[in-house]
């Protein structure tokens, strides 16, 4: 048997479709519009500083608020890219998911630090910013504890500031968060370990957000630069389709600069010591994860590239709570947020759990 | 909506061309045309990039890009076929060959006019290129100067300049010449982990080509041909993947990445080094000098974030006290309103929670 099957002609008559497309494609861009993103509507609650609280407007129902929890949702998403992720588009937004299941739900936006901001440590942000925003939601609603729901870094904060202040947290969630930062298949964590990040915060001040999308592309630079380019092909005739892409593009290079301090101490004790597993983290008092003592949710993808499984699953057993639950998603990092799967199954579930333990 | 009269003169140009090459492929002619297509898709984008809006522009950049390396492919696996029907290793033997020779150089000029494998090395050189696009912002020099390091037997050339700037400076502009002394060498070694860094990928370049070619070979055996370009391309870029995280994931790629980003950084620290005392001696403030008033003026909100704090705090103890001595009957004045304000977290807040 030969290993190729591709006669001259139909060679041919392949590469004249791509060209047409091509063509066509370029019209279609020419009328794209404007690229929306973030599309629930949402009112400030809280600022300081580049940081912004937000409550997503909840959705009324002949005049009455369809929302069913007592408790509010506060979601911490990551220093690293923007928190739209979690409200992309109309028919992809979790978010949305969550505010249909009932939830009344707020979000922390990071902002994007600049050089005024490169002092700002792990505990500026856990200790004080996000705990003031924390204090600002009980306030608001009259009472102890709220819920959190961390995103990736964010989860790791979330689960630091669970530990440090499990008097104001209710029920927490973690999406797609690492607590084991250095499980074989790590490859961030390995390529990591010979940085000098000494030397890169004293030198760069903030980190920048280039910096970060170049590490990022590179765990699969071939697809991620090349092929799925190439792929866009297909779509091109598709104006929606090409919206979607773009709007993913523009959130893939939508990248913050990282506070030095906190990128200096997040790289050091998080992935080249491990300390929140192996112990010895301090962000303002010592951490462990057996202060995370109130009922957890850990929701993990299963092809996630970013954040491997493993790293995830390592809080099992770690937590100091009774009322540990896993729910492991079909899909990548990013797929758990904007796929239609998801949309159907993640939201719902964290909604029930929640109710459960309202 | 947009005139098409350009865009379908360029389809029925492509057409033509297609359809000259099919014929001259078909008829097993040695020599394809040189590559009118890779030229004639760049004056077509030049034409027509301006009309695009903005937020597509970047998208279809690397789209143009991947699809320069993908026509690539495409003519010389045609080429390769020699016109044939019933298509064999031979079809892509020839530009993987060329690709390794190319791996193979240890200063292999990836992007050269001449290079046969250019449109295909755009992809293979992806990270490098984007690399080198991110170092030239971090470091103001163009991304390409680690080329300079660059001649036949660097190594041993290497060693005479190592040699001769770690010559003492001596004399009135002792500390100046010191400094041009380390900038020169710290420039050697980020040339030197750049250098280190891109043979490793054209080692790395060499297993990919190999496990492509195996990776064909089991398609033929499973009876399972690849059946169009894309088809190709997709088993190319698999086999390249797969080849790539086997080796990022040892600790050779571990050593070379710190060096390339230390090295770079390293670079980066002694030009800030010298830019401060440039503007030092004309009396400006420096970047070290605001960065130590930048850290001293955010010890300072932070101090005055705990005593907010714990100034709250007191105000809460102080209302908790006095509402119990109300509730005991010891105390039958009103409260003051001051007990009675809470304080709230420094920044902007808005309403209540309905």
């Amino acid at each position: 048997m030969m290993p190729f099957d591709m006669r001259p002609d139909a060679v041919m008559q392949e590469l004249m479709a791509y060209s047409q497309k091509l063509t066509h494609g370029v019209r279609n861009l020419m009328e794209v519009g404007e690229i929306s993103s973030g599309v629930t509507p949402k009112t400030v609650i809280y600022q300081e500083d580049k940081l912004t609280l937000f409550r997503f407007n909840p959705p009324a129902e002949g005049g009455k608020s369809r929302v069913q929890s007592k408790t509010p949702l506060l979601i911490v998403y990551a220093l690293v890219n923007r928190p739209y992720m979690a409200d992309i588009q109309e028919n992809r937004s979790t978010v949305k998911g969550l505010m249909a299941a009932g939830q009344d739900v707020y979000l922390v936006d990071w902002g994007y630090p600049d050089r005024a901001d490169r002092y700002l440590t792990l505990d500026d942000y856990i200790n004080g910013y996000l705990d003031r925003c924390v204090d600002v939601i009980r306030e608001r609603h009259h009472i102890d504890k709220i819920n959190l729901l961390g995103i990736c870094q964010g989860g790791t904060f979330s689960l630091c500031y669970s530990a440090l202040h499990p008097e104001k947290v209710k029920n927490l969630v973690t999406m797609v968060t690492p607590v084991d930062f250095q499980t074989p298949d790590n490859m961030l964590s390995h390529w990591v370990q010979q940085i000098d990040v000494d030397l890169v915060v004293d030198t760069l001040g903030n980190v920048p957000g280039e910096m970060l999308n170049w590490t990022f592309l590179n765990l699969k630079p071939y697809q991620l630069m090349g092929q799925k380019y190439l792929g866009l092909i297909d779509t091109l005739d598709d104006p929606e389709a090409l919206k979607n892409f773009l709007r993913m593009e523009k959130w893939i290079f939508d990248s913050p600069d990282q506070a030095g301090e906190a990128f200096r101490q997040f790289i050091k004790d998080f992935y080249q010591e491990n300390k929140l597993l192996k112990g010895g983290l301090e962000i303002g008092a010592p951490v462990s994860l057996k202060g995370v003592t109130m009922p957890v949710l850990n929701v993990f993808a299963e092809q996630d590239h970013l954040v491997p499984p493993d790293a995830s699953r390592a809080m099992r057993g770690k937590l100091g709570s009774k009322d540990y639950t896993e729910l492991s998603f079909p899909g990548g990092h990013i797929g758990i947020y904007v796929s239609g799967k998801a949309q159907k199954t993640v939201p719902p579930a964290i909604g029930k759990w929640l109710d459960e333990r309202d | 909506m947009a005139d098409t009269t350009w865009m379908n003169g360029w389809l029925e140009s492509q057409q033509r061309y297609w359809k000259a090459w099919g014929d001259l492929a078909e008829r097993g002619a040695p020599e394809a045309p040189k590559n009118p297509w890779g030229q004639g898709i760049d004056q077509w984008w030049q034409a027509v990039s301006p009309m695009t809006p903005p937020s597509g522009r970047d998208v279809f950049d690397k789209l143009m890009d991947v699809s320069r390396g993908y026509f690539t492919l495409a003519e010389q696996f045609m080429a390769g076929a020699g016109g044939k029907k019933d298509v064999g290793m031979e079809a892509v033997n020839g530009w993987l060959e060329n690709m390794q020779k190319m791996w193979s150089s240890p200063f292999p000029n990836r992007a050269g006019a001449n290079n046969p494998a250019k449109g295909v090395n755009t992809f293979w050189d992806l990270p490098m290129d984007t690399w080198q696009r991110l170092a030239a912002n971090i470091v103001p020099m163009p991304g390409d100067f680690t080329q300079a390091y660059h001649p036949e037997g660097a190594g041993a050339m290497r060693d005479q300049v190592n040699r001769f700037l770690s010559i003492p400076a001596v004399g009135y502009t002792r500390e100046s010449q010191e400094q041009f002394q380390i900038l020169a060498q710290r420039q050697m070694d980020y040339a030197t982990a750049t250098q280190a860094y891109q043979m490793a990928f054209g080692k790395l370049g060499a297993e990919a080509a190999r496990k492509f070619q195996e990776s064909l070979q089991g398609r033929a055996n499973g009876d399972k041909p690849v059946s169009s370009l894309r088809e190709l391309y997709d088993q190319w870029v698999e086999m390249s993947e797969a080849a790539y995280t086997e080796f990022v994931m040892t600790e050779e790629y571990q050593k070379l990445y710190g060096n390339l980003v230390n090295s770079l950084l390293a670079l980066k620290q002694q030009m800030a080094r010298m830019a401060d005392q440039g503007l030092e001696a004309m009396h400006m403030p420096t970047h070290a000098e605001i960065s130590t008033l930048q850290c001293r003026q955010h010890e300072l909100r932070r101090e005055n974030q705990r005593l907010r704090k714990e100034i709250k705090e007191i105000h809460q103890q102080l209302e908790t006290i006095q509402q119990s001595s109300i509730a005991s009957g010891l105390d039958r004045e009103d409260a003051p309103a001051a007990a009675k304000r809470r304080t709230a977290p420094r920044g902007k807040k808005v309403g209540d929670a309905k």
